[in-house]
């Protein structure tokens, strides 16, 4: 810690001193002088001062009255001095002084004051790094003022306000509501997944807890333990000094190459066996890593991060692997050098915001707007009914499945499908488009304007075919949506037009409903171990389920019924958010249940239904 | 009066050539106007000034940094133009303020910035109105405001006083963020302009997509305020513009420019701040925040008033982050679904750029994605997302390893080995990838087979693995010594112990640090009964890694082989300390002490397991949910604990998914009828009694036999938790199938799918199971078969559950109800060795000793390390008067007995 250099000379001048109080020549040996005289050597003079001083700030503190804390903390954080020599005393495997710096910091944790809680938790990581050698070194004696420690923050941290379990939790936002930040109708059509329709409203989803109160660490819950401790301190990163961040880089490293061959590579010094961890643990080290990354310790973190990986990889953690692989894949190819200062590379600069893609490339949204466009210009024509096409209207429901790309090498599998949903227009077109001319997509869409209008003169319900191979995708009720904007015709026609999406809707859903009831029936009677029950009553017990299901659905999207109401209402000239035309179509889904219930039982039976195992991986 | 007419529709038609940047069109226009009112000469003069100027902008576009060159031949005549206008001053005055306007920009293009400024400052900047202009003049109020900004910084403060210095720096940002807003506002305004236009005007194929750029200084405008707040390390502030300019809503023109700002901000999120120090967007922003530079005390922005805002996104119950995980995610999700838009597909050459360019954009908002979810550990919700991914993902091999792992981590294992597959093609040299790919296959997917290929690719790959080739060979070793336990044919299961051996040993050979290679080794050893040479290897172990669980487990199972049993339970209450919650090792605890403390202790023990089991599942929080998109996958999706608890008989897969469809739909309810004192005995009882006694009446007769039995108030006690942790039948109902269906298929259907873990399940049956052992041992079958009925309840079908049954009838004396139970477990798993063992017995003690022998052959061959069957074997065979062969059965059984454990070495986990 203290260079010899400035330090010597003032030993040599101590020595000088010492030699004149006894009177001896100069070249004698002073060393033993100074213990008759009661003096410490330079060095460890220093470090007692610090020490000494350490001790009295902490101290200081219980005898303050409550007003004056505040101000205490927010000087106590800059006392570089004291810092530094608590981070000596924690690093010190057996220092007399440990036992009091933990008690105190433990009495700020329990304060409540934030600063004060903030001035212990950036001793963290080099609490847990000295706790984990201490640990894999298998001197269970001295870990217990540490132990005492860390475990004390964890059980206050575990408890909120009431005393009761926190458990933490998060909104999952959803692009299907709107936000301050976006309004869904512009973001264009959302896959109607099965994890959408789950996710239709927002949730808010548990990250951590509740945990139980914790009395002595064991192996089994140590790592439980001190992941949700680091958890603690990465919510109150932006907080912490470069000196704590740099000593989580080193409790990255340590704890990743301890006792792997690396560590040879690495000249690192210290433990030599391995340190036993977890891939939640990991993760969260990779968490802190990233922010040091961008906040001052970029060589450091790079460093560690790597180790971490390194790690990883060795013990096969997925989980790690796959932050750790985002975090390095995401930064920037050079190595941004902190600047002078040492603090932030947080930059940005002005970005063109033209597209840098040329207009003439295929992309998802090319087609779509191709779609938009022809649409557009051919609104005329939804005024005069086309008389000419007297074949019966038809909805083709996209088989969901089955869509493998045209480039073979990936086995997409149903699911995959399915969640792509609207996206994937532009993956099975690809192949149209870069093969066919443009004018075959515009027919496409010429038929379904068709039908839109005619729906509206002609109210016989259309036949509905479900078919398993066809190319059109949801993305097109989407645009649907777009002409029903766009048409001239007000109520009429946009009734029809969202009759007719909602029926489609409900069809859509209804398949993917079989699909999943089919496939479940299948690994249910499969896995089955008892004597299967005869196929009749299966295909009971399958229909029961299927409305059963289906009526879930219905309710779901009922609650949101009042809402669209409202919307509709609120006529914002011919526009209609896609967003409330949405929730119409699954408003229209409940009604339509009734209607459809007996004709998909029907189709329960139809080939197309039963073969979804084959694709599934 | 067509004159007339047609003059004012010239001048809309200008308009809109101005506000939508056309102009090209200008000069021809200017021409049909100077043809029908010559009194226009002055507003030509300006047009055609303003439009060679953008002309020569949108040639001559000025980059971002560089400072704009001096005066051009055609900049001249601009120039030429515009004093024309301004000098002869016979415009009208808004006409005067343009063409100011268009002078100071000229100025600053010609790189004279102070005399811009004084153009300004004649025309009044901050003084013109907002509020019922045309639209493009919006733009040209931002673009000046934009300029003015630009030349500020161009031109040195006079006054090197630092006071005056942030005054300026102050005044340059309020320019940019005004010149932002109103260039937002005037975005809206065209588009709103273009979308009535396209409604009212007839049928007329014009030039709609004609697809409007920010110029130069739109653009500057827009960006430059924050940029200099990032410069000068003031994130609070920064953040708070980039907000502004997101809240506003979106225009076609600055989609591109919402994707990267969106994409911005959450890097800013995610990179420099944490949840203490997050406000969200409706807030104000925090007074002193530890994000901003404390070296530059930033001076008090005020903010500035104008009389015209861009629009924001607003309404009722708009959704608003509460956290800065939950605002980044947003963000992302919205810059993905652009990024998304914008995937170029096709895969001709000539848009190999375009292409790249879109894959770049793309994974950065995708590994952001990776970045926020992983740490809030949502890896269902990343693979969805990442899912989406897949059409960019054409030979990429980040992509699809994200995408991989993703899978992994959300336990959708058959599907993650089937893109790890991918992943090895695309890069066949990283030794990581078939690893992960084995680790699926020996986990929870138990495709030995395709594991062992996978392993194999390792192996293969030699030095290059470096130090993943250890690992490689105990993958391969574990492939082996899985299918050793699976074999049905002796010599083959031989084969693949042999193969096993030598791969652990190569393993232990090539990393000798490594706790698992030696802790392998000593379990292949010892499964093979070589007791000495694993004892060696365990201690091996244990001393490189002393609190592995496995290795303890192994060591006391070891030592009760050689029965050593105190020693054994010993080292399980060592092991037991360290891992209070680990189930196997209190099954083997109990398992001991039946043998060596009596059942009283072991009793004691299962009321302790019950504890744990409710301490520990009832705190596990319902909404940690699972959210998969197949069925399957979901059905698998046993990610966490199954390292440290695979159960020794329901780990079959066949019990096991058909368990899960019988139980996944009452998980939620768990808090249910763990609180409900409802036990299903009570059926028996007319009157309802508080439930923790009911069972002392119960069993009366037990009580009168033995009225002064000490372990009776352990019963007691133990009957009291078995009333609180029994499970409610009704609300199972899990031996309907039908019901069953239903279940999972609404669990699937509601928006809250609350499929919790099997395993507590299993867990909890298996320690009823293990009660019901110990009382059967102790001659007790009254509880033995309420013990057994709360497993049926969990596991109807298990043939744990029928072989338990079997026990208990025939502890009772009652053969043929044994003998049909037993047929019964036999059923469903045909190679389950104790049920095979009793029954042949039985069969035995019925007479029918052929079909004994039979079945007890059998056995010998699933399980030729069972003592006890060999030696049922030989009582057989001794009957039927086979004394040679008896003889050396009863000798193979003595021998084997010496080295048995007191449960076999393979419930001990085998997992990478």
């Amino acid at each position: 810690m203290w260079p010899s250099s400035p330090i010597h000379p003032l030993q040599l001048i101590q020595n000088t001193a010492a030699r004149l109080v006894f009177s001896l020549p100069h070249l004698s040996d002073a060393t033993p002088l100074l213990p008759s005289l009661h003096w410490l050597p330079v060095v460890a003079r220093i470090q007692f001062k610090t020490l000494v001083l350490a001790y009295r700030c902490l101290n200081l503190s219980s005898t303050l009255p409550e007003t004056a804390i505040p101000s205490y903390a927010a000087g106590l954080k800059d006392k570089a001095a004291l810092v530094s020599a608590l981070y000596r005393v924690i690093q010190e495997p057996q220092s007399e002084f440990l036992e009091p710096v933990c008690h105190q910091l433990f009495e700020f944790y329990r304060s409540g004051e934030v600063s004060l809680q903030r001035f212990t938790l950036q001793f963290l990581p080099e609490f847990i790094w000295s706790y984990l050698s201490i640990c894999t070194n298998r001197d269970l004696h001295s870990t217990g003022c540490r132990e005492a420690l860390l475990l004390g923050i964890y059980n206050l941290e575990i408890i909120d306000k009431d005393g009761q379990s926190k458990v933490l939790s998060f909104t999952v936002p959803s692009l299907s509501k709107p936000s301050v930040y976006h309004e869904p109708s512009t973001i264009g059509s959302l896959a109607l997944t099965e994890g959408a329709l789950a996710k239709h409203g927002l949730s808010r989803v548990v990250y951590s807890g509740p945990h139980p109160q914790r009395e002595i660490f064991t192996a089994q819950n140590r790592f439980e333990v001190l992941t949700f401790l680091l958890l603690c301190y990465n919510s109150a990163l932006s907080y912490m000094a470069s000196a704590s961040l740099q000593s989580l880089c080193h409790l990255s490293t340590g704890v990743s190459i301890c006792g792997y061959p690396r560590q040879l590579l690495r000249k690192y010094k210290g433990v030599s066996s391995r340190m036993p961890v977890s891939s939640e643990f990991l993760v969260q080290l990779i968490t802190s890593l990233y922010y040091a990354l961008y906040n001052g310790e970029w060589d450091m973190a790079s460093k560690a991060l790597d180790d971490v990986l390194y790690r990883a990889q060795l013990e096969l953690y997925p989980e790690a692997l796959l932050v750790g692989n985002a975090v390095k894949s995401s930064l920037p190819g050079g190595a941004l050098k902190s600047n002078k200062e040492g603090t932030r590379c947080i930059q940005v600069e002005v970005t063109a915001t033209s597209s840098r893609i040329s207009r003439n490339a295929v992309t998802s949204l090319s087609i779509r707007g191709h779609r938009w466009k022809r649409n557009d210009s051919s609104e005329n024509s939804i005024d005069i009914p086309d008389s000419g096409a007297l074949s019966v209207p038809e909805i083709s429901v996209t088989g969901v499945l089955g869509e493998r790309v045209g480039n073979g090498e990936t086995q997409r599998s149903r699911g995959e499908g399915e969640a792509q949903g609207g996206q994937d227009s532009g993956a099975d077109s690809r192949d149209a488009v870069d093969l066919t001319s443009p004018e075959e997509l515009m027919e496409v869409s010429e038929m379904d304007e068709g039908f839109c209008s005619r729906a509206a003169s002609n109210a016989s319900p259309p036949v509905i075919i479900i078919t398993s191979s066809s190319g059109k995708t949801p993305g097109k009720s989407q645009r649907k949506s777009g002409s029903s904007r766009a048409g001239k015709e007000r109520e009429a026609n946009v009734e029809s037009c969202r009759d007719h999406l909602s029926r489609k809707q409900a069809q859509r859903a209804m398949s993917e409903n079989l699909e999943l009831l089919s496939l479940k029936r299948l690994t249910l009677t499969t896995s089955h171990s008892l004597p299967k029950p005869d196929s009749v009553s299966l295909a009971r017990t399958a229909t029961a389920v299927f409305s059963k299901s289906f009526e879930q659905v219905s309710n779901v999207f009922g609650a949101n019924n009042p809402a669209s109401t409202g919307n509709t209402t609120s006529t914002e000239a011919n526009r209609y958010s896609a967003c409330s035309l949405q929730e119409e179509k699954l408003a229209y889904v409940s009604e339509r249940t009734e209607l459809l219930g007996p004709s998909s039982r029907h189709k329960q039976r139809s080939p197309s239904i039963g073969i979804q195992l084959s694709t599934d991986l | 009066m067509t004159a007339k007419k047609s003059g004012s529709r010239l001048e809309t038609e200008i308009e809109r050539c101005r506000s939508e940047g056309q102009w090209d069109r200008i000069p021809d226009l200017i021409r049909q106007l100077s043809v029908k009112l010559i009194a226009n000469d002055d507003l030509a003069e300006l047009l055609l000034g303003e439009a060679k100027l953008q002309q020569y902008l949108k040639e001559n576009p000025i980059k971002q940094g560089a400072s704009p060159r001096g005066a051009k031949p055609k900049l001249m005549e601009v120039r030429k133009h515009l004093t024309a206008a301004l000098d002869r001053g016979n415009l009208k005055s808004e006409y005067m303020q343009e063409a100011s306007l268009i002078m100071a920009k000229l100025n600053y293009v010609e790189g004279s910035y102070r005399e811009a400024l004084s153009n300004y400052f004649k025309v009044g900047l901050d003084d013109l109105q907002l509020v019922g202009i045309p639209v493009y003049r919006l733009s040209m109020i931002a673009e000046a405001y934009a300029t003015k900004g630009l030349c500020l910084e161009k031109v040195p403060v006079a006054s090197p006083v630092s006071n005056r210095h942030t005054g300026r720096e102050q005044e340059i940002i309020t320019c940019y963020e005004k010149s932002g807003d109103i260039a937002l506002l005037y975005l809206q305004e065209v588009e709103k302009a273009l979308s009535s236009g396209i409604q009212n005007r007839s049928p007329k194929p014009g030039p709609i997509s004609h697809e409007q750029e920010l110029g130069f200084f739109l653009e500057t405008g827009l960006q430059r305020a924050h940029v200099i707040y990032f410069k000068n390390g003031n994130l609070t502030r920064g953040v708070g513009r980039f907000r502004e300019i997101l809240r506003a809503v979106e225009t076609r023109t600055t989609q591109n420019l919402r994707m990267t700002i969106a994409r911005q901000l959450a890097e800013i999120l995610l990179r420099g701040m944490c949840e203490q120090s997050y406000w969200n967007p409706l807030q104000d922003p925090p007074h002193q925040s530890p994000l901003d530079d404390p070296l530059r005390q930033a001076s008090n922005i005020e903010d500035y008033a104008l009389s015209r805002r861009p629009k924001v996104y607003a309404g009722e119950n708009i959704f608003c982050p509460q956290e800065n995980t939950e605002e980044a995610l947003l963000l992302l999700l919205i810059s993905e679904s652009m990024a998304n838009r914008d995937a170029v597909l096709s895969r001709i050459p000539e848009h190999n750029n375009d292409r790249i360019i879109s894959l770049q954009s793309a994974s950065i908002v995708y590994d952001l994605l990776t970045i926020a979810l992983g740490r809030r550990g949502q890896y269902e919700m990343l693979s969805e997302c990442l899912e989406r991914a897949m059409k960019f993902a054409f030979e990429e091999f980040h992509l699809w390893y994200q995408f991989a792992l993703s899978l992994m981590a959300a336990g959708k294992s058959a599907r993650a080995v089937k893109v790890l597959k991918e992943c090895i093609r695309l890069k066949p040299d990283d030794p990581t990838i078939p690893l992960l790919a084995v680790k699926l296959c020996i986990g929870t997917l138990h495709w030995l087979e395709e594991g062992e290929r996978f392993a194999k690719m390792v192996i293969d790959m030699g030095e290059k693995a470096s130090e993943f080739r250890p690992k490689g060979y105990l993958a391969i070793g574990l492939v082996y010594s899985l299918k050793a336990t699976d074999a049905s044919l002796r010599g083959v299961q031989e084969e693949y112990q042999r193969k096993a051996l030598g791969a652990f040993q190569r393993a232990q050979s090539l990393s000798p640090m490594d706790h698992l290679a030696a802790f392998y080794l000593a379990l292949q050893h010892a499964v093979s009964r070589q007791i000495p040479e694993a004892v060696g290897y365990v201690r091996q172990a244990l001393q490189l890694q002393g609190d592995d669980v496995h290795s303890l487990h192994l060591l006391a199972l070891l030592l009760s082989a050689q029965k050593h049993y105190h020693d054994a339970l010993n080292i399980i209450e060592m092991a037991l300390s360290e891992y209070p919650e680990h189930f196997i090792l209190l099954f083997t605890k109990v398992k001991l002490e039946s043998v060596c403390k009596g059942p009283d202790e072991a009793l004691l023990t299962c009321k302790h397991m019950l504890q744990i089991w409710k301490s520990c599942y009832n705190l596990t929080n319902p909404s940690d949910s699972g959210r998969g998109s197949s069925l399957l996958d979901r059905a698998m999706a046993d990610r966490r604990q199954i390292n440290n608890m695979t159960l020794p008989d329901f780990s079959d897969p066949e019990t096991a998914s058909s368990s899960s469809s019988s139980i996944s739909g009452s998980e939620p309810s768990l808090h249910f009828f763990i609180s409900s004192h409802h036990s299903p005995h009570s059926k028996s009882d007319p009157t309802p009694k508080p439930s923790s006694r009911h069972f002392c009446d119960h069993a009366p007769g037990r009580r009168a036999s033995s009225p002064c039995n000490p372990p009776d108030a352990y019963f007691h006690g133990f009957f009291s938790l078995f009333s609180v942790c029994s499970v409610h039948a009704t609300s199972v109902a899990a031996s309907r199938v039908e019901q069953a269906l239903s279940e999972v298929a609404s669990s699937l259907q509601s928006s809250a799918p609350k499929q919790g873990p099997l395993h507590p399940w299993m867990t909890l049956a298996q320690i009823w199971l293990h009660a019901a052992e110990v009382y059967t041992g102790i001659g007790k079958p009254a509880e033995a078969t309420a013990c057994i009925q709360e497993a049926a309840n969990l596991f109807p079908t298990s043939h744990n559950v029928l072989f338990m049954r079997g026990q208990v009838a025939e502890l009772r004396g009652n053969t043929d109800e044994a003998k049909r139970w037993y047929e019964e477990a036999l059923s469903i798993s045909p190679t389950h060795v104790k049920t095979m063992q009793r029954l042949g017995l039985i069969l035995h003690r019925l007479g029918r000793s052929s079909l004994s022998e039979k079945i007890l052959r059998d056995a010998v061959q699933v399980n030729p390390t069972s003592h006890d069957v060999w030696n049922s074997l030989g009582e057989v065979l001794q009957t039927q008067g086979h004394d040679d062969a008896a003889t050396e059965c009863f000798l193979t059984a003595l021998e084997l007995e010496a080295s048995s454990p007191i449960l076999p070495f393979t419930i001990i986990p085998r997992a990478l």
